[in-house]
This record gives structure tokens, sequence and C-alpha cells, in this order.
């Protein structure tokens, strides 16, 4: 009964605006304290311990730092503008350059944070310099940094596999489909919107000063291949068994410094600066998870954990019940706890009954991830939504993300049915 | 014996449902209640729970937990005389060390290595022999182990790295990624039982035999105090249970590892199970003596458990190698 | 005046750790790509540089959390807060640091006094070929950055009872991130 209760406090102890991070410590502290006693809390550096040497969580940093080089030398912004005039007269193209570089970085990450901070630094002060509709920008740029969840690789992907004891190769590979359809979806839905209001993402003004218009377009393919080339030396060092994908972001990071160098936008100071910046942005990433795992402690040292088996025991035991219950249950619980302990409580309630159930188990994983991914959105406990308005500029409101993303928490929803009902057009029967 | 209840909460090193390690835990805290009638009720605490699972040790040591399920080689970085009860290279195989620990002296010397830090270690269920790991090329002489990058972590790691291997740290989710894009040469893990579900045999295609681990042996880690406030009768239920489910555990591993590698073998009919040469083996056997006589010198203490498992050893293997050793050889080519 | 002087200090601090986190990243970028450097074209692999990259990172995170602090960098969910006065602002901010964040930060870090002290007693070292002595040290990163997270609280109290008293505005006003 605790944890429920103390969801609720926590709920409303956000809505104070007092920084998400020590809220939720402070939160957990109380109910900790009073369910557990003051001996409870020696369990807090072990846990963040668990982070200090949890490697892969590295790339969130090093991601940051390519991002706000690349952002400082307007690189970034040469690159979206150009990708934005490539797609000419098309309205949204700013919007689709995102989720394209969105997708590049999924491909070679699979942390949330790095991504969604990474994008929020380039392409969310493009967008708004271009009149974009700010919840539509900030909706993209969550939704697209959220894809290196179901991109391999992926940290979800990863421990699914751990958890339900499947060849996490086997995953990856089961998880291509589903995330390109995801990525498709995305861009349609700009094209749509945009088409239905042109006003939500105009299209970049073509201006005739800068030359004709083949012109532009040869600068503008100019202008993408610097950064492009740097999105590639990071995908290629890892399929080239250079690197690892944790590796990769230091490589990322050290190929924007050079990319500057190349570009004469170097000083010592801008280095500096740019370092000083990521490691704002990482503590502010990395003190949300502190406070998140004081509150998931919480929770589960004061029997939050056997609430939820107690739910999902009673789950029916027939096919489609099961799964549309289990799907619901997730994204409920979603909306609330962190993805990394649902996989860990949650899934290995339900991963037998699936197995008793005949049921395609790397289908299921892809079912589940998906699912995953959509928790990172949703608001209030959205991670993707706090890292973004860590970065944004001041005229952006919590609301304004709030609402941005709820359309793509629709398509993913829509693309997590169309798994559910045609696991063989992925190719998972 | 009172009615009274008794609980105990153990903190195991292993995700909830880890195959075979997190079963052995359960099988205990079952038998412990069963046995008891109930009056001893032991809940665990799995790794995605507690989130350290190398602060087992420390926890069952400051009494935040009672029990711990892990292994003792863990520790070797906090407490060096821990790393002699798990395994050893070219060491006892699993009956040989059994019979060490229960009746050649090692319970005791664990108790002295464990007991100044108000713990007490027991058996906690055998692996068996852990294979050598999944290589992607072959190794035929000294020469090739040079700059060879392999996941191979704690001593074993040390005995490879003196021979111009270079260990390599990979954060186990991406070391499936990392052996098939050859970022690192090899790697090993444990054997068939727990390398199905990692997928390596899809890619890589050699399996090298064992030197390393010849009977991994996990722990149960007991509070002491938490120990002594049990009455006597739920002492001997709680060490019988230990003692029941590492047997069970061992048994399990054997089973699992000869269902996993015929499934392995099935769908990768090429996977070439290999042996290092003997060279290799030889070279191996040296640095590990060299490195052993290095420990021997530098601690009393682990010159004292060193000899004892030496001397034990010599005698059992005479007895192994006239009875399964010779019965096994004699099997050769029978079917001929 | 002794109050919002003794803020400037403790602010001090606060940047003070964030200028070596930042150079603390630095050195961490050029970690990796040795290592990477050294692996691929060198065929050598250091356990005790490997190592070195978590440290550096942990300590990176870990003292950039009360920098974060000074410097408003911390995430807030502003659907009323932004529309309060100043006033208004500051009692938020003092009441949730006086409950939530300095009792949550020092109790962290009282029980990361003793996480580090018994990795120094033991002498725990990494038990890895090669790898790093002295765990101690970056365990008791854990201790000296919560407890400077409640130094960094003690000077938002001192901020906010300033506000309130309507002596400065310090502190409520930062830049986002990137501008
Ligand atoms: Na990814
Ligand atoms: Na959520």
């Amino acid at each position: 009964m605790i944890g429920i209760i103390m969801f609720f406090v926590a709920l409303v102890m956000l809505l104070f605006g007092f920084p998400v991070a020590f809220t939720f410590g402070g939160v957990a502290l109380i109910f900790g304290v009073f369910a557990e006693g003051w001996d409870m809390f020696a369990f807090m550096p072990f846990r963040i311990q668990s982070y200090m040497e949890n490697t892969v969580m590295m790339a969130v940093p090093l991601f940051i730092f390519m991002g706000i080089v690349l952002q400082k030398t307007r690189l970034a912004e040469q690159l979206l503008e150009a990708m934005g005039k490539l797609f000419g007269s098309v309205r949204g193209g700013l919007a689709i350059s995102t989720i394209l570089v969105g997708s590049l970085l999924a491909a070679s990450t699979g942390v949330v944070g790095a991504s969604v901070v990474a994008m929020g630094l380039i392409s969310l002060p493009v967008m708004m310099k271009y009149q974009y509709s700010k919840s539509l920008a900030c909706g993209t740029i969550c939704a697209s940094g959220t894809l290196g969840q179901i991109i391999p690789p992926s940290i979800i992907l990863i421990i699914l596999g751990d958890v339900l004891g499947i060849p996490v190769g086997d995953l990856f590979q089961a998880a291509l489909g589903p995330g390109v359809v995801l990525i498709g979806c995305y861009i349609l839905y700009i094209v749509v919107i945009t088409w239905l209001n042109p006003e939500l993402a105009p299209a970049i003004p073509y201006d005739e000063s800068l030359g004709t218009r083949s012109q532009q377009i040869r600068d503008a393919l100019k202008a993408i291949v610097p950064p492009l080339a740097l999105v590639l030396i990071v995908l290629g060092s890892i399929f080239s068994g250079i690197a690892t994908p944790t590796e990769s972001s230091a490589l990322g990071g050290v190929g924007a410094v050079v990319l500057a160098l190349i570009y004469r936008q170097f000083s010592w100071k801008m280095l500096f600066d740019s370092s000083l910046e990521t490691v704002k942005v990482t503590a502010m990433v990395f003190a949300i998870l502190m406070g998140a795992t004081a509150f998931s402690m919480a929770f589960s040292y004061t029997g939050g954990d056997y609430i939820v088996e107690e739910v999902l025991l009673n789950l029916p035991g027939e096919k489609w019940g099961f799964i549309i219950l289990a799907m619901i249950a997730i994204l409920v619980l979603g909306f609330f706890i962190d993805f990394v302990e649902i996989a860990f409580i949650i899934v290995p309630i339900l991963a037998p009954v699936a197995e008793a159930l005949g049921i395609n188990m790397v289908w299921f994983a892809i079912l589940i991830a998906m699912n995953l991914q959509t928790s990172f959105l949703t608001p209030p406990f959205g991670f993707s939504l706090f890292y973004l308005k860590g970065v944004a500029p001041r005229s952006v409101k919590t609301f304004d993300i709030y609402r941005g993303v709820v359309p793509f928490i629709l398509i993913q929803i829509a693309v997590l049915v169309s798994i559910l009902v045609m696991p063989g057009w992925y190719g998972m029967d | 014996a009172d009615g009274k209840v008794y609980r105990m909460k153990m903190a195991e090193t292993w995700n909830s449902n880890f195959p075979i390690f997190g079963d052995a835990p359960r099988e205990m805290a079952r038998l412990a209640e069963e046995m008891s009638d109930g009056r001893l009720k032991i809940t665990i605490d799995s790794a995605n729970k507690h989130k350290a699972p190398f602060g087992v040790f420390d926890m069952v040591r400051s009494g935040q937990y009672d029990l711990g399920h892990s292994a003792s080689y863990y520790w070797k970085g906090k407490v060096p005389n821990t790393l002699y009860f798990t395994t050893m290279p070219f060491g006892m195989t699993t009956p040989e060390q059994y019979g060490w620990f229960y009746y050649g002296g090692g319970q005791a010397l664990s108790d002295k290595v464990y007991g100044k830090f108000g713990l007490r270690s027991y058996p906690g269920g055998n692996t068996g022999n852990q294979m050598g790991g999944w290589f992607q090329k072959e190794i035929n002489s000294v020469e090739d182990l040079q700059g060879l990058k392999m996941r191979i972590p704690g001593f074993a790691g040390e005995v490879m790295a003196k021979l111009g291997a270079k260990p390599t740290n990979i954060p186990s989710g991406e070391l499936f990624t990392a052996l098939e894009r050859r970022t690192i040469d090899a790697l090993e893990w444990v054997g068939p039982s727990l390398d199905l579900r990692m997928g390596f045999h899809k890619i890589a295609p050699y399996y090298y035999t064992g030197w390393h681990e010849p009977a991994t042996e996990l722990q149960f880690l007991v509070n002491d105090r938490s120990y002594k406030r049990l009455p006597a009768d739920l002492q001997v239920i709680l060490k019988s249970a230990m003692k029941l489910s590492a047997y069970n555990m061992y048994i399990q591993s054997y089973h699992e590892s000869a269902e996993n590698w015929a499934t392995m073998k099935q769908e990768f009919p090429n996977i070439e199970v290999k042996t290092f040469p003997e060279s290799v083996m030889k070279a191996m056997y040296k640095a590990n003596e060299e490195l052993l006589a290095e420990k021997a010198a530098e601690d009393p203490l682990a010159k004292e458990i060193l000899d004892s498992q030496a001397e034990y050893m010599k005698k059992a293997r005479v007895w192994t190698n006239i009875s399964d050793r010779a019965y096994l050889d004699s099997l050769d080519n029978l079917a001929d | 005046m002794f109050l919002v002087s003794l803020e400037r200090t403790l602010g001090r601090y606060s940047l003070w750790l964030g200028k070596l986190s930042a150079v603390l990243l630095l050195l961490l970028l050029c970690n990796v790509f040795y290592d990477v450097l050294m692996r691929y074209a060198f065929n050598d692999v250091s356990i005790g540089m490997q190592e070195l990259e978590w440290h550096l990172y942990a300590a990176i995170f870990l003292l950039g959390i009360p920098f974060g602090l000074q410097t408003g960098g911390h995430v807030r969910v502003d659907l009323f807060y932004e529309r309060l006065s100043l006033r208004g602002k500051a009692w938020i901010d003092l009441v949730g640091t006086l409950v939530f964040l300095i009792p949550f930060s020092l109790l962290v870090g009282w029980y990361g006094v003793d996480f580090a002290r018994e990795a120094y007693e033991l002498g725990e070292t990494s038990g890895d070929p090669g790898g790093l002595p002295a765990r101690w040290i970056i365990k008791s990163v854990i201790p000296v950055a919560f407890f400077s997270i409640a130094i960094s609280g003690v000077g938002m109290i001192l901020r906010c009872i300033n506000a309130i008293r309507g002596v400065s505005s310090d502190g409520f006003d930062h830049d986002p991130i990137q501008h």
C-alpha cells in the first residue's frame, strides 16, 4: 500500500516545481525512513556504485559533449538547415531531418539520455529559429531521441535478453523491422500534419541572395558532409570492431573537436566551455537517476514489488487476454516506474506464463521493448521529457513538451498493435 | 523447539531469474522452510532489487542481510585469501575439491579467512568444469597468445597476461557485439549450461576446453551474529539446506550442460571443440605456479591454504586416476 | 550582507567542483580515445587504463551535481512554478531544500562515509589483472559529492532567504543550458 501512496505523493510534490531529482530523493527519504528506518539508506552507496561502474552509461557525457561541440561550432545547425533546405519546399523539413539524425544516433547508442539531450541541444534551437511550433519540435525530439531504445544497440533489449534468456543478437535482429517502421511512421506523421496545418512547421524560406536553387543545394550537400562523416565514424567504428558502442561515443567527441579544428572554430575556451556545459547536463541526467534509484529502492523495500506481483499473477490464462492485459499493465506501470525496474520485476513474472502459452518469446520481448520505449515519453514521469526540459530554452514550458509527445505516443501504440496483430509481417511468427 | 518463526534475508549476486545459479538459493530457502515446518523463513533479494551484485560481502558483513549467495573469488580485491575457495587454475576437480573442503581441512581454513569479518562461508553449488572459452582464432602456440584480447577476469586473467595475452574488460551486455565484431578475440563465460543463452556459438568457431576453472564453487555467506541468533535445531537445518542445495546445483549444472551442448551442436554442427596444445598448457601451468608462489610468499595464510590444497590434490588425484580416469580411458575405442 | 557573502563563498566552491569535473571530462575523452587506439592499432590493452575510464566518468557526474544545483541546471516540472512570483519560488525552494534536498544528501553522504571507510580499511583493490589499487579513493567521491550537494543546498537556502527578504534575487534567473 505504501508504494501506491508514495507514487501519488511524488506526483503531487513534483507539481510544486522543486527539482525532480531531489523531489524523488526526498519522497523516498520520508517514506523509506517512516516504513523501514534510516538503515535502508545504507543501500544507497551500493546503488550509486552500480551507476558508477556501469560503463555503458559512460556514453551519456561523451555523446552530450559531441552534441555541445557540434552546437557551439554551429556545425550541427548547418547540418540541419542544409537538410531542411534539401527538402526544399517540404514543410517540416527540419523535423524530418531531426528524425533522421535521431535514427542515426539511435543506431550508435542505446542510452536515451544521451540522444535526447544531444538532439535537444542540436535541433531545438534551429527549429525554434524557423518558427516551428514548440510542441511539435519537442515531441519530435523526444520521440526520435527515444528511438535508441528499440533500434539496436539498445539497453532495454540487452536487459530483456538477459531476463528472458534470449540471445541478444536475436533480439537486435528482430527489433530492426519495428524500428524502421516507427521511423517511417514518424516521418509520415510530420508530412501529414504539416500538410494539414502549415503553421506548425514552415518550410525554410528560399532566399535568393544566397544564390540559385541548384547552388544552394550544392552548399547544403557540402554542409551535410562533415557532421554526417562524424556519425559514420561513430557507426563505422562499431561495425568494424574498432570500438564498442560506448567507446564510439568518445570517438564522436574527439571527431567533433577535430571538425572544429578543420573549420577554424576551435579555441581552448570553446573546448573548456563545452566541457563545463557537458558536466552540467550530465549532472542533470544523473541526478535524476540518483533520485529515481532512491525512489525505486523505497518502493520495492516497502513492499511495492509484491503489490505489482500480486496484480500480475491474476492476469487471465488465455493467450490474447493475457497479452493484451500484460501490455496494458506494462504501459500503465510505465507511466510511473523506471523501465529497468519493469524489466526486472514484471517481466520475470510474465515470462513463464507466456512460455506456457506457447508465445514466441522474441515477439513477446519486442512487444515489451516497444511498450517500455513508450514509457520514456509518457507524462508525468517520462525520462525523455525531463531530459529535454533540462536543455530547452526558457520559453519552452513543461506543458509544451507534454502536449508535443502525445501524437508520438499514439503512433507508438499503433505500431505496437500492428506487431501484436501481424507478427508475420515483421518476421516473428 | 519453540514455535517462534525466524526470518532471514538473503542477497544474491544474480538477477532474479538467472538460471541454475539463482535456483540454488531458492532451493535452499524452500528446503529450510519445509524442514523446519515453517519456522525458518528465508526471503531472497536479487541484484535487481539491491543493485549491488558485488556488494554482497559488505552487506552480509554489516548485517543488512543475514545471508548471501555469491562466489568467494569475487572478494579477492577486498580480502585476497578469499580467492582460493572457488576454484583454481589447474586445481582440483569438483569431487576432489568437495573432499578437501569437507574432510581435508578446507572448512577450517575458510573459517580462518572469513571468521575475521564475522562471516561464515559454505559451498553454494558447483558449475563443474568450465570451458576455456570462445575463440575467433585457433591457438596453436604460445605466440598465438601474444596480444590476444580476451575477456577473462580475475586470477586466470593474470595467468594469461603473464603469457602476453591482453585481458580486456567489456560490459557483459556488449560482449556479444564485441566478440562478433572482433573488438576482442576471445572470451570465457561458463560452459554450455549458461553460454547457450548468450549466443556466442553463433559467432565464434572455436570452443576451447577448460583449464582455469575446473570446479567453480559458489558460496553461501552467513552473518555470524544472525547465525547465532538461531536455535540449535534451525542452525542444523540451515546448514543441511545449504549443503543439499549446493549438491543439487552441481548435478543440475551437469545436466543442463549436457542438454545445452546437444542443442548447440545440433544447431551449429560446425563448432569445433579444441584443447590447447601441450606447449600452451605447459606455459600456462608454469605461469600459474609462479603466480601461486608469489602469493604464498606474500602471506602466510595464503601459503597455508595453497599447501593444504596441493597436498590434498596429490593424494586425491592418484585415486581419481585409478578410478574415474582409468574407467573412461578403458572405454576408449570400445565402439570401434 | 553576511548572508549574501556567505552564499557567494559557497557558490564559488560548487563552481570550482564543476570546473574540476570539466577537466576530468576532457581527460576521460583522451583516456577512452587512447584505449581504443592502443587496442586497435597496437593490440595492447591495459585493464588499469580501462578502469580509469569509469573512475573518471563516476567522478564527473557525482561532482557535477552540486555544480548543477548552483547553476540552476536541475530539471523542474514547472507547470505552476514558472507562474509564481520571485517570493513564491523562493518559498518552494526553501522548503524543498530543507525537507527534501539537505536531509537526503546528508543521509546518503553519511552512509557513503562508511562505504568508503570499509574500502579503505580492507585496502580494497581491483580484482582484475593490472587493475587499479586504492578503491577507497573513488568510493569516497560519493560522500564528498553528497556533502557538497548539502553545502550547495545551504547556498540555496541563503539565496531563498535573501530573495524572500528582498535583499537579492541572485540565483533565480539562470540562463538555460545552451545559450
Ligand atoms: Na540504439
Ligand atoms: Na513514464
